[in-house]
C-alpha cells in the first residue's frame, strides 16, 4: 500500500526486511495472572483461548497498538496507517452520527453529542478545484452538506489560526530579546506541521526540539476553542462534545493523537478526529452527492474568519503565513520599520526563500521558507552545526507546503499534479485577508476567555511542548 | 588461454574488507574494513605497501569507498549513517566534511563526472543528492524515496547527470533533474533478487548489473527516435535487458566492474571466484554475447566482495574479501 503520509515521516519506517504488520516492536504489556498457564487454543476466526490444566476456558484479549504508542516509538511510523484508518476516518463521523440518530430515536438526549466540523481552507481550496466552485461558495455548500448528515456546527480554522499567528509573532519577538542569553531561542522553528514535529522528535531530539516554537497550530487551537469555550457557551462538557477537523494532510491526524492534547480529566481529545479532503470526496461519493448541486447554506460565524458574510484568510502563502506576519511584527516591534511588501528570494529550489531586512546596510532580520525533507534537512544540519544564521524558519514537510498535503484531491487525469496544484494555489491566494491584529472577535476571546494575551490561561491553552523520542537500538536490525 | 595471475597479497586490515577503489591516476588504492578504517595502498619501487591507514572517521563498519573525479577527495560510506568526505593534501588526508541525514547504514557514495554533485543510499530506502557548494560545503539537494527496499548501490552516468541505483527490492532505478528536482524515469526490473552492484561500461549507453539471483544482466540505451523503433516517451530514453548471463555463478554475485578500456567484465561472486568475461566479435548492441574468458576458483578463502580495473593500467585488477584480505591481480591474454 502506497504510504499517503509526508515525505519526512515515510524516511522514518527503519525495517526493510518484514512487512509492516511484522514490522511493529513495540513491546506491549501482558497482565500475567499468577498460576500455572495451561494451553492455548486457536479458533478457527483467530480468536485464543487459554485452557487451565482443569479444563477452564478464557478468551484471551488482543493486543491492541493505539496511535499513541506509535508516537511514543522510535521505531516505524508507515505502520500505523492501518491503526489510523481504524482510528481516525470518515467511517468514525458516521458512526457518531448514527449513535446520535440513536439516543434521539430512543429519547437519550444526554448521550447526544454536539458534533463540530472545522474545516481547514487548504481543503476549502483543494475540494473548490474539483468542482468547479468558488471558495464562498464551497464553505456554504460544505456547511449544508455536513448539516445535512446531522453536524451541528461547521467552523473554519483560519478563526484559530489567528491565535496561532499572533502567538507566534508575540513568541518570536520575546525570544529575539532573550537570544543574548538563552543560546537556543533562535532560529525559532516554525510548529504548526505535524510531519516536521514527528520527525524532529524522533530522529533529532534535543538539539532541534528546543528552537521549535511552542505556538499550538491552528487545528490543536481549534481544538481547544471548540471544547473549552465554545462547548461552554453550549453548557456541554468536553466529552460531550464531538469535534472533527477537515484538513490537507494525514501526519494531522498523528497531532491530534498526541498525549498533550488528551484530558485526562475528561477522557477525551481536543481533536476527536481527522479527516483529509479526500477522505470529504470520499463522503460525497458515498452520498452519491456533487458538491456542485448542493444548495448552500449560511456560515456558522462564531469560530469562523469571516467579514461580513464572508470568509476571509491571511497574508503569505499556502502553509500559513507564518513568516509573513512574524517579519512583519517583528520589524516593527524591534526596529520601528513599517513593512509592505516582503521580497522572497528563491535559494536553491522554490520551496527555499529567504527574507532579508536591512538597514543602512546592516541586516536586521533573515528569515527563511523551508519546505519538503530536503530542505528541512539542510536546515537542521546547519542548526546542529551551530551554523544556522536564519532568526526564523517556517518549515513544513511537504514539498510546496500545505496546499500540496498528503491528504488533499488527486488531480484528474486531464490535467497534471502540478497544474492541479497551480489551480489550488491560486485558488487560495484569491481569498481577501485580515490582520489577526485587526480581528474584534479574537480581541473579544483574548480579553474575556483567556484573560488578556500573555496570561497564564493564554500559555497553557495557546503553546505546547516537545518529546524527544529515544532511539531504539536492536542488534537484530543490522543489515549488510 | 586468458588468465588471471596473482601479483600480490595486502594484508593489514582486521575484519572482512567491503570495497576496492582505484584513484583516476591508478596509483592509490583506497580499501575498507568492517574494521572501521580505510587503507590506502600504493607503490615504493615495485613493492605495493600500505601508504595510510584512516582511523578516526566512522564509529562502525565502512562499507563502500571511491575518488573525486580530481583524485583530490575521497569519499567514504559507512553503517554508522554518515560518509565522510577526505581531503588529500602532500599524502596526508584530512576529513572536511561529515554529511549527516540518512536515517541508518549508507551503502554507497558516487561522484557525479563534473565533481559537484555526490549521490549516497542507505538501508533506510532513500537515495540523496548533495550538492558541493565552492566554499566545499555539503548540502542537501534532493531526497528520493523511489524505492521499497534497503538501497544497495548508487553510480553516476559516465558523461550525463543521469545517476542509477540498485536495491534488495530487485529493481534498478534510473534519475535525472526534472523541474526544480531529481525524479525517477525508469525502474529496470528483470532480477529474481538483490541487485547488489551496477557499473556503466565507458561510453555511458550500457549498465551491467549483478544479483543474487546469481546472474549477470546488460541493459542497453535507446535514444528518442532510435533506428531499432524502440518506444521512448518524450526526452528520456529507455534501457532494455538485452543479454543475461547465467549458469556461470554458483552463488550470489556480489560486484561486478566494467574495464572501460578492453571492454572486459569483472565479477566477485559469494562462490570465492573471480570471473573475466568478454564480448564476442561477432556480437551486436541489441544482442550482444559474452564469454567466460577465465575464472580464478578460491581466488580467496571466504566470499570475494568487490573488484576493480585499474583505470590506467588495464590488465591490473584489485579484489577483496572476507578473508580480511586484498589481492592484486594480472590479465593475461
Amino acid at each position: 500500500m502506497a504510504s499517503h503520509f509526508s515525505g519526512a515521516l515515510q524516511l522514518t519506517d527503519l525495517d526493510d526486511y518484514i512487512t509492516p504488520s511484522q514490522e511493529c516492536i513495540k513491546p506491549v504489556k501482558v497482565e500475567r495472572r499468577p498460576g500455572k498457564v495451561g494451553k492455548i487454543r486457536i479458533e478457527d476466526d483467530g480468536s485464543y483461548f487459554q485452557v487451565s490444566e482443569i479444563g477452564e476456558e478464557k478468551k484471551l484479549e488482543k493486543a491492541k497498538i493505539t496511535l499513541n504508542d506509535c508516537l511514543a516509538c522510535s521505531g516505524c511510523i508507515t505502520s500505523a496507517e492501518t491503526v489510523l484508518i481504524t482510528q481516525q476516518s470518515q467511517d468514525e463521523l458516521y458512526k457518531v452520527l448514527e449513535q446520535n440518530k440513536i439516543a434521539m430515536q430512543n429519547g437519550n438526549t444526554e448521550e447526544r453529542k454536539l458534533v463540530v466540523v472545522s474545516i481547514a481552507p487548504q481543503c476549502r481550496a483543494s475540494l473548490a478545484v474539483k468542482y468547479n466552485l468558488t471558495l464562498q461558495q464551497t464553505a456554504r455548500k460544505l456547511t449544508a452538506f455536513l448539516k445535512n448528515l446531522g453536524v451541528d456546527h461547521v467552523f473554519d480554522t483560519n478563526f484559530s489560526r489567528n491565535f496561532s499567528l499572533l502567538e507566534s509573532c508575540r513568541e518570536f519577538v520575546s525570544r529575539y530579546r532573550e537570544r543574548e542569553n538563552n543560546k537556543t531561542a533562535l532560529p525559532m522553528l516554525a510548529s504548526a506541521c505535524p510531519g516536521w514535529i514527528c520527525y524532529a522528535e524522533k530522529t533529532h531530539g534535543s538539539y532541534v526540539l528546543p528552537y521549535i516554537s511552542t505556538t499550538k497550530s491552528p487545528q490543536q487551537i481549534m481544538g481547544s476553542l471548540v471544547k473549552e469555550y465554545f462547548g461552554k457557551l453550549k453548557g456541554q462538557r468536553p466529552d460531550q462534545v464531538y469535534h472533527v477537523t477537515v484538513m490537507p494532510c494525514f501526519d494531522k491526524k498523528l497531532e491530534a493523537s498526541r498525549s498533550d492534547f488528551y484530558s485526562d480529566v475528561f477522557s477525551t481529545r481536543d481533536v476527536d478526529c481527522v479527516i483529509t479532503s479526500g477522505e470529504v470526496e470520499k463522503m460525497l461519493e458515498k452520498e452519491g452527492i456533487n458538491l456542485a448541486d448542493v444548495s448552500e447554506m449560511s456560515l456558522d460565524t462564531i469560530l469562523s474568519n469571516v467579514f461580513g458574510e464572508e470568509l476571509v484568510g491571511h497574508d503569505g502563502g499556502g502553509s500559513g503565513g507564518y513568516l509573513e506576519h512574524i517579519i512583519k511584527y517583528a520589524a516593527k516591534e524591534l526596529f520601528d520599520l513599517e513593512l509592505q511588501n516582503i521580497e522572497y528570494n528563491v535559494l536553491r529550489n522554490k520551496d527555499f526563500q529567504e527574507v532579508v531586512i536591512e538597514k543602512d546596510g546592516q541586516v536586521l532580520l533573515k528569515m527563511a521558507l523551508a519546505y519538503g525533507f530536503r530542505n528541512i534537512q539542510n536546515i537542521v544540519q546547519k542548526i546542529k552545526r551551530k551554523k544556522c544564521q536564519y532568526h526564523f524558519v517556517e518549515i513544513m514537510a511537504c514539498p510546496s507546503g500545505c496546499t500540496n498535503g498528503g491528504g488533499q484531491i488527486r488531480n484528474d487525469p486531464d490535467e497534471t499534479a502540478n497544474e492541479r496544484l497551480t489551480r489550488v494555489n491560486e485558488l487560495y491566494k484569491s481569498e481577501k485577508t485580515i490582520s489577526p491584529f485587526d480581528h474584534a472577535d479574537v480581541k473579544r476571546i483574548y480579553d474575556e476567555w483567556l484573560n488578556g494575551t500573555d496570561s497564564e490561561k493564554s500559555n497553557s491553552l495557546l503553546h505546547t511542548q516537545y518529546h524527544e523520542v529515544e532511539k531504539m537500538t536492536n542488534a537484530l536490525n543490522i543489515k549488510w | 588461454m586468458p588468465r588471471l595471475e596473482e601479483v600480490t597479497t595486502l594484508d593489514g586490515h582486521i575484519d572482512p574488507v567491503w570495497c576496492v577503489s582505484w584513484s583516476p591516476s591508478g596509483s592509490l588504492l583506497a580499501t575498507c574494513s568492517g574494521d572501521k578504517t580505510i587503507r590506502i595502498w600504493g607503490k615504493e619501487g615495485e613493492k605495493w605497501i600500505c601508504k595510510t591507514v584512516l582511523t578516526d572517521g566512522h564509529t562502525r563498519t565502512v562499507r563502500y569507498v571511491t575518488w573525486s573525479p580530481c583524485g583530490r577527495y575521497l569519499a567514504s560510506a559507512s553503517f554508522d549513517a554518515t560518509v565522510v568526505i577526505w581531503s588529500r593534501k602532500e599524502g596526508e588526508f584530512e576529513s572536511i566534511a561529515t554529511l549527516e541525514g540518512h536515517e541508518n547504514e549508507v551503502k554507497a557514495v558516487t561522484w557525479a563526472s563534473s565533481g559537484s554533485l555526490i549521490a549516497t543510499c542507505s538501508r533506510d530506502k532513500s537515495v540523496w543528492i548533495w550538492e558541493v557548494t565552492e566554499d566545499e560545503e555539503f548540502e542537501c539537494a534532493s531526497v528520493m524515496s523511489s524505492h521499497s527496499q534497503d538501497v544497495k548501490h548508487v553510480i553516476w552516468h559516465p558523461n550525463k547527470e543521469i545517476l542509477a541505483s540498485c536495491s534488495y527490492d530487485d529493481t534498478i532505478k534510473l534519475y535525472k533533474e526534472d523541474n526544480d528536482d531529481w525524479t525517477c524515469f525508469q525502474t529496470l526490473a528483470s532480477h529474481d533478487s538483490t541487485v547488489w552492484k551496477i557499473c556503466f561500461d565507458q561510453s555511458g549507453s550500457r549498465l551491467a548489473s549483478c544479483s543474487d539471483d546469481k546472474t549477470v544482466k546488460i541493459w542497453q540505451e535507446y535514444l528518442p527516435g532510435n533506428e531499432e523503433g524502440v518506444v521512448t516517451h518524450g526526452t528520456n530514453s529507455v534501457w532494455k535487458c538485452v543479454c543475461t548471463l547465467s549458469g556461470y555463478h554458483e552463488r550470489a554475485v556480489y560486484d561486478i566492474n566494467w574495464n572501460h578500456v578492453t571492454g572486459h567484465l569483472v565479477t566477485a561472486c559469494g562462490d570465492d571466484s573471480i570471473r573475466v568475461f568478454g564480448e564476442d566479435a561477432e556480437s551486436n548492441k541489441n544482442e550482444p554475447k559474452f564469454s567466460l574468458m577465465t575464472v580464478i576458483n578460491h581466488a580467496h578463502s571466504q566470499d570475494v566482495n568487490s573488484v576493480s580495473w585499474n583505470p590506467k593500467i588495464p590488465n591490473l585488477l584489485a579484489s577483496c574479501s572476507d578473508d580480511n584480505q586484498v589481492k592484486l591481480w594480472r590479465y593475461v591474454e
